[in-house]
């Protein structure tokens, strides 16, 4: 499929517009306060606010979603600075630098750099995002089931290896989520499995009221349990853009940074906090001065922050053009756009490609409101931190459940939501990731209808998968990154340790 | 947590059998051989084996990482029950009694649990999220919330 530059302006044109400006806007504040705020990631803020784009226009919630997102990656680096707390896990390594240079007196460098280095990410991983996704799915377009069972189990092992410290743990995770999916109607013959007799379950199990139990009602638990207010640091915020000795200091590792992002976003599974520890990682390796990292470099805050964002870039390639999330964000995006009627993947450039190029456009568009909603905001945001846990807290619970009853007006799914809360936290609390069954979600269905698909074409014989070139590539690449993860496993312990220490060293102090 | 593994790796293999048994219990497409059952029972299967495998590390002593134990003694776990317990009352009464009322009650249960007990912020907060997003949700995005007692009125 060839770029198409004319629909590129005209889209650009069409987002141009007051009310999606408005829309765009609204998502960026929501979403640096959503990620500024310890605790709230930017998975469950798109989850908590998805109910609010229930009935709106296709391109004004999509483009909402897409300032949450891209706000929410920037914002976990305000809490990271300035108390040593990670707003989001895409932040923690930039907890590693920005604190130390907070605690210099150096906050206001520090959160210049943190801003400029996510809207440069950003704009790298939205450009790449331009011009691959049409590419890939003009090659997708010819994918038939058995291609498509592959990508499943491929996201499914991407997401696996990477997910948790116990291999095990995140396979037993996957495969109940995938069991989870396998409730209500079978895909081919329509027969309702495991429904125990109830109604709301033949329809499988409802997406986003357990996504908001299973990463925002857990959260809630988790955050009763502890109280006692954060120490922040009374820094002086007078710097709003780096300085331009800053920036040619950085600007290799920018560069650097935003592409190994935008890569590891695309990977289906794959998402900022991997994206941000790698760039960090790599920084630290290519860097002249690997002594100073640790303790306030500002290469290595510009690396994570850049990272974490060109990762919401990377990571839309796969949802737009093959339908598959690349990471937990934009699973949940997937969900959004299912609710507005759309089904992302190559049918979508298909039917709708004005929309997909306004997605672009608006992608950005969020990266650039976000760069000036940061700078004008910054002093507000800097004092959302410290809001009053005690009122936050049982507000996203009540917040959630009125996301979970919205959709369909029924109370199952606010039950539904509770049941998914209790799960999700007892299975956090004994180490069991939550990701995998996100993410199993979404590619379950994929997975049994695909491979029940190909099945029939051959009249049930299996040799069919192993038929076609790009579905073999795919299983095996499925295989390879779940052995690179078992015999890895010792190695990314160690690697895992060390930041680990490094990050109590830093937050302990 | 060699304790929790082995309790984790039993549920895991009962969810799996009883998925197993379920599905033996579903029709069977006579002419491909795969039924609505095919699926289900591998992936029951595997999660069988992978809770095996984590029973048998765990005996071996190979558990990773390490979890708090729960004391009811401590202040965090009793926050946490009584959270649950309030979560869950909140769900019950949603429906019957109604949003507004509900959420307002649960709301300032939750502050004073949670250790903010000034009267003044205990009295005006809570109906004012209550409000705000009763607000958002019916008015500005028409979508309805469960009137319940107060459905005259709404």
């Amino acid at each position: 499929m060839e770029f198409n530059w004319e629909l590129m302006f005209t889209s650009y044109a069409a987002v141009f517009t007051p009310s999606i400006l408005f829309m765009i806007c609204v998502g960026t504040v929501a979403g640096i306060v959503i990620g500024a705020l310890p605790g709230l990631t930017a998975t469950m803020g798109v989850a908590l606010l998805v109910p609010l784009t229930f009935g709106r226009a296709p391109l004004e919630s999509l483009s909402m979603l897409m300032g949450i997102y891209c706000g929410a990656m920037y914002g976990g680096a305000i809490s990271a600075i300035l108390i040593r707390t990670p707003g989001t896990p895409a932040a923690a390594a930039t907890v590693l630098e920005g604190y130390p240079m907070a605690k210099r007196g150096e906050a206001g460098r520090a959160m210049a750099m943190a801003l400029f280095a996510s809207f440069f990410g950003g704009v790298v991983g939205a450009l790449i995002m331009t011009f691959a996704s049409p590419f890939i799915s003009s090659v997708a377009l010819e994918f038939g089931p058995v291609e498509y069972f592959g990508l499943a189990i491929f996201g499914l092992s991407v997401i696996i290896s990477i997910s948790g410290r116990s291999l095990i743990k995140g396979m037993m995770s996957a495969f109940f989520g995938l069991l989870i999916c396998t409730t209500g109607f079978d895909p081919i013959s329509g027969y309702p499995r495991y429904t125990f007799g109830i109604v709301e379950m033949m329809e499988g199990p409802p997406f986003i009221p357990t996504l908001i139990g299973l990463f925002a009602v857990s959260e809630v638990f988790n955050e009763v349990q502890k109280i006692g207010g954060a120490q922040q640091i009374m820094a002086k915020l007078d710097q709003y853009l780096p300085s331009w000795a800053d920036i040619k200091y950085c600007f290799k590792e920018l560069c650097r940074s935003s592409i190994i992002g935008t890569v590891i976003g695309a990977i289906p599974g794959a998402g900022g906090d991997i994206a941000a520890f790698i760039s960090y990682g790599e920084a630290k390796r290519a860097s002249k001065n690997p002594e100073r990292y640790g303790h306030g470099e500002i290469e290595g805050l510009a690396a994570s922050e850049c990272a974490n964002n060109s990762c919401s870039g990377g990571a839309m390639i796969p949802l737009l053009s093959l339908g598959v999330p690349g990471d937990a964000v934009t699973a949940v995006l997937l969900g959004a756009f299912v609710i507005q009627g759309l089904q992302p993947g190559p049918m979508l450039y298909k039917e709708h490609i004005d929309l997909v190029y306004q997605i672009f456009a608006s992608m950005m568009l969020a990266q650039f409101a976000m760069q000036f909603i940061g700078m004008a905001g910054i002093q507000l945001f800097a004092r959302v931190i410290m809001v009053d846990r005690a009122i936050l807290t049982p507000a996203i619970f009540v917040l959630s459940c009125v996301g979970a009853f919205a959709m369909r007006a029924n109370v199952f799914d606010v039950y539904c939501t509770l049941f998914f809360g209790i799960l999700g936290y007892v299975m956090m609390r004994y180490d069991y990731p939550l990701s995998p069954i996100l993410l199993a979600l979404i590619l379950g269905p994929m997975a049994e209808s695909n491979l029940r698909r190909a099945l029939v074409i051959s009249g049930g014989d299996f040799s069919i998968l192993f038929s076609r070139p790009i579905a073999v590539t795919l299983m095996v690449l499925a295989v390879i990154s779940l052995v690179m993860a078992i015999r890895g496993h010792q190695k990314v312990e160690a690697k895992l340790a060390e930041q680990e220490k490094l990050f109590n060293e830093v937050t302990q102090e | 947590m060699k304790k929790a593994d082995i309790i984790g790796g039993l549920i895991g293999i009962l969810i799996g059998l009883y998925a197993i048994w379920e599905g033996s219990n579903m029709p069977e497409d006579v002419v491909m051989k795969i039924g609505p059952s095919f699926f289900p029972t591998i992936l029951a299967s595997l999660l069988i084996i992978f809770s095996l495998v984590l029973i048998v590390n765990a005996l071996r002593g190979k558990s990773k990482g390490e979890v708090t134990p729960l004391k009811l003694s401590d202040k965090g776990v009793q926050r946490g029950l009584i959270t649950l317990v309030a979560a869950i009352v909140f769900c019950i009464a949603l429906d019957p009694i109604g949003f507004i009322p509900t959420a307002i009650v649960f709301l300032a249960c939750m502050m004073w649990v949670m250790g903010n007990r000034k009267p003044m912020l205990m009295i005006v907060v809570p109906p004012l999220i209550t409000l705000s997003i009763w607000l958002i949700f019916e008015k500005v995005l028409n979508l309805s919330m469960p009137a319940g007692l107060l459905i005259d009125i709404l």
